[in-house]
């Protein structure tokens, strides 16, 4: 046992740090969900600091818990990671397989393919909604001027115009809107981060065997069953390391919302705690435990769904 | 039926010809093996076949349909591969039944078929398990499983027994022997392993380069190889070959004698020569004797063991009825 112990004693320092380095902040957040806590309050100065004295219980959590807004941050916080998920892994899947191939000029493509990952986030956010989505000055803004003006146009052209006279005219989309704000992150976000699906899938597309492609061709597999039956299962596994990173880089998303909207309509629980953490410190750390959990969630039930569906 | 005929067939990678043009007819039921040193093109060829390569020209025919345009799945051949190439996410069952289920099968006869296969190849207990589950003798009958289901007009193996060990390869060959007699279909085997073929073969293909060299049965390759390549390929050991005046004498260029045509005499053979190493397998004896005035070392293959070792004096007398006579071409005499 003596040989045991020296070792043990030795790491110690390491484990000791890493359990501060973690324990600290998540049970100092959890210290302040149970307490009152608020930067500001002219009625009750006492609650302007932290101390067991001002403890509330759950009484925190059962505010946010009846906060509308709590309800639509996380109906935000799914909506975007899912459509983001599923979009990437689509496309990324897709792009995966066309770049896999031979064709002159691919060591560019894919250089160019993996650039956008290299954006920060801020400037991602930036360029899009202001020189792409811009209903006005954007890119969309002109296409649809150009679309409309090609329009009426054709109006005034022979035979066909009587036809083009029925269309209406276009209008552009404003993406920060309430209704709108999350699917401009959702674009952008989706567009920053495919070729990081792209980059994991085509390294794994590269380990998969030939002769097993051979096989099922001979078996009479189609190309559609070679994709079914071998390169998804063979990338399964890859998918879920890339759902898993992503998952976790997105339930934290928070420039991109500053940025396009100011959290107006499209706010997620990140982005509402942000809001709550100007003042109320108690009911955003309850906020921060809710987040936990859901991201918990969220990593079993995805884990869950790819092992079923892809492993057959 | 599976009749597979080539005419003309040549394959070019790039500039480089691979196989030069070529003929060879398969009859229904034959039992060919394709054998010749790595890289001679073996692979290219059952590929060829299989159609998972495009030849360059010529017509590939089976059963009298010329296929040449015809896709993989379309001819009617099931391959084996050395790497087995099992779909390693699928179970046993599911990868036997694989070739069924691209052809629509519904899913009872499915089950029935596999089940058959698999009691007759001993994988009845495994069939619930994944690939990576299976030793290599297995995985092996399971390839071989997964091509009876589809009841092929001809079976394709390349190489499938060099991944196992000695022992196994013994028992597989016995077993794919035993498959042939009972289905009675067409199968090409490729092997650069000329035991495998000598035993296995009903018709032995050589090729060298691409190029056949001899076709026919093994005794006929042993018996009479047509030129100086076969006479060396096929046999073990090797034959002897000799070149020089003693050549000369029997008015060829190079003379050949098997191992097994040497008789060590007690006294007065042909040849006088010293033994520089002697191999004792006990069911016989491998001596290699310097005899003065050849260049090259030869070799003596004597049943049992005989009490001889390195640096002992020993005379040797060479059959020559057995003796092959080869001319300055490397084409066989007489
Ligand atoms: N796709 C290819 N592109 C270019 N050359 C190839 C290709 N496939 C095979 N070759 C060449 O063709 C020749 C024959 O290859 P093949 O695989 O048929 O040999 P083999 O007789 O099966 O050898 P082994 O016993 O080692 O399997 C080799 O020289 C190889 O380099
Ligand atoms: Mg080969």
């Amino acid at each position: 046992m003596a040989n045991r112990t020296i070792p043990r004693l030795l790491q110690t320092p390491a484990i000791v740090l890493l359990l501060f380095w973690m324990l600290v902040p998540l049970s100092m957040t959890l210290f302040f969900s149970f307490i009152r806590y608020v930067l500001a309050s002219t009625n009750r100065p006492e609650w302007t600091s932290p101390s067991i004295s001002n403890w509330r219980g759950f009484g925190n959590y059962q505010y946010v818990w009846n906060q509308d807004s709590f309800w639509l941050a996380i109906h935000n916080s799914l909506l975007i990671v899912c459509s983001i998920l599923f979009l990437t892994v689509i496309l990324g899947v897709a792009i995966a397989i066309l770049i896999n191939r031979t064709f002159p000029g691919r060591g560019i493509v894919r250089v160019l393919l993996i650039s956008p990952f290299f954006v920060m986030p801020a400037v991602n956010a930036v360029l899009w909604i202001n020189m792409l989505l811009d209903p006005v000055l954007g890119l969309q803004g002109t296409a649809v001027a150009g679309a409309n003006d090609l329009v009426a146009l054709l109006r005034d052209a022979p035979v066909v115009g009587s036809f083009f006279s029925l269309w209406p005219q276009f209008e552009p989309i404003s993406f920060r809107a309430t209704q709108t704000s999350a699917y401009a992150v959702i674009m952008m976000v989706t567009w920053q981060w495919t070729p990081f699906a792209v980059l994991i899938l085509m390294t794994s597309l590269q380990s998969e065997d030939q002769q097993q492609k051979e096989a099922a061709i001979l078996d009479g597999a189609s190309r559609w069953s070679q994709f079914r039956f071998l390169t998804l299962p063979h990338l399964a596994r890859p998918i879920a390391i890339v759902v898993m990173i992503q998952a976790i880089f997105h339930l934290s998303l928070y420039a991109e919302i500053e940025i396009v909207s100011r959290g107006n309509g499209n706010k997620n629980l990140p982005y509402y705690i942000g809001e709550l953490v100007n003042n109320n410190i108690g009911a955003a750390s309850a906020t921060g435990i809710f987040a936990v959990i859901l991201a918990n969630i969220v990593a079993i039930f995805l884990l869950r769904m790819l092992g079923k569906t892809l492993m057959e | 039926m599976g009749r597979i005929v080539l005419q003309k067939v040549s394959k070019k990678f790039g500039e480089i010809e691979i196989i030069p043009p070529l003929d060879l007819t398969i009859e229904d039921g034959e039992f060919a093996v394709f054998v010749g040193p790595s890289g001679c093109g073996k692979s290219t060829l059952l590929r060829l076949i299989a159609g998972l390569e495009d030849n360059t020209s010529g017509d590939i025919i089976i059963d009298g349909n010329t296929v040449t345009q015809v896709p993989p799945s379309k001819r009617g051949l099931a391959m084996v591969f050395q790497s087995y190439a099992l779909y390693p996410h699928m179970t046993v069952r599911k990868n036997i039944g694989f070739p069924l289920r691209m052809e629509k099968m519904d899913q009872a006869e499915i089950d029935v078929k596999v089940n058959t296969a698999a009691t007759s190849l001993n994988l009845t207990d495994y069939l619930d398990r994944k690939p990576g589950q299976l030793s290599g003798g297995q995985r092996q009958r399971v390839a071989i499983g997964r091509a009876i289901v589809r009841e092929p007009l001809a079976f394709l193996f390349d190489e499938p027994l060099s991944n196992l060990d000695a022992a196994l390869r013994v028992g597989m060959r016995m077993e794919i022997l035993e498959l042939h007699n009972k289905l009675k279909t067409t199968m090409i085997y490729v092997t650069h392993d000329q035991v495998e073929a000598m035993t296995m073969a009903d018709k032995i293909v050589v090729l060298q380069a691409g190029v056949i060299e001899q076709v026919g049965s093994p005794l006929e390759l042993y018996r009479a190889p047509r030129n100086l390549f076969v006479a060396g390929f096929i046999g073990s050991p090797k034959m002897n070959l000799i070149t020089g005046p003693l050549a000369a004498k029997h008015g060829a260029t190079t003379i050949g004698i098997r191992p097994e045509h040497i008789d060590v005499v007690a006294s007065g053979g042909t040849w006088e020569g010293t033994v520089s190493v002697s191999e004792h397998l006990g069911s016989d004896t491998f001596l290699h004797v310097k005899v003065a005035g050849f260049e090259q070392v030869l070799t003596v293959r004597s049943i049992g063991d005989i009490a001889v070792k390195h640096g002992d004096k020993v005379s040797l007398s060479p059959r020559l009825g057995e003796l092959h006579k080869f001319g300055a071409d490397g084409l066989r005499i007489g």
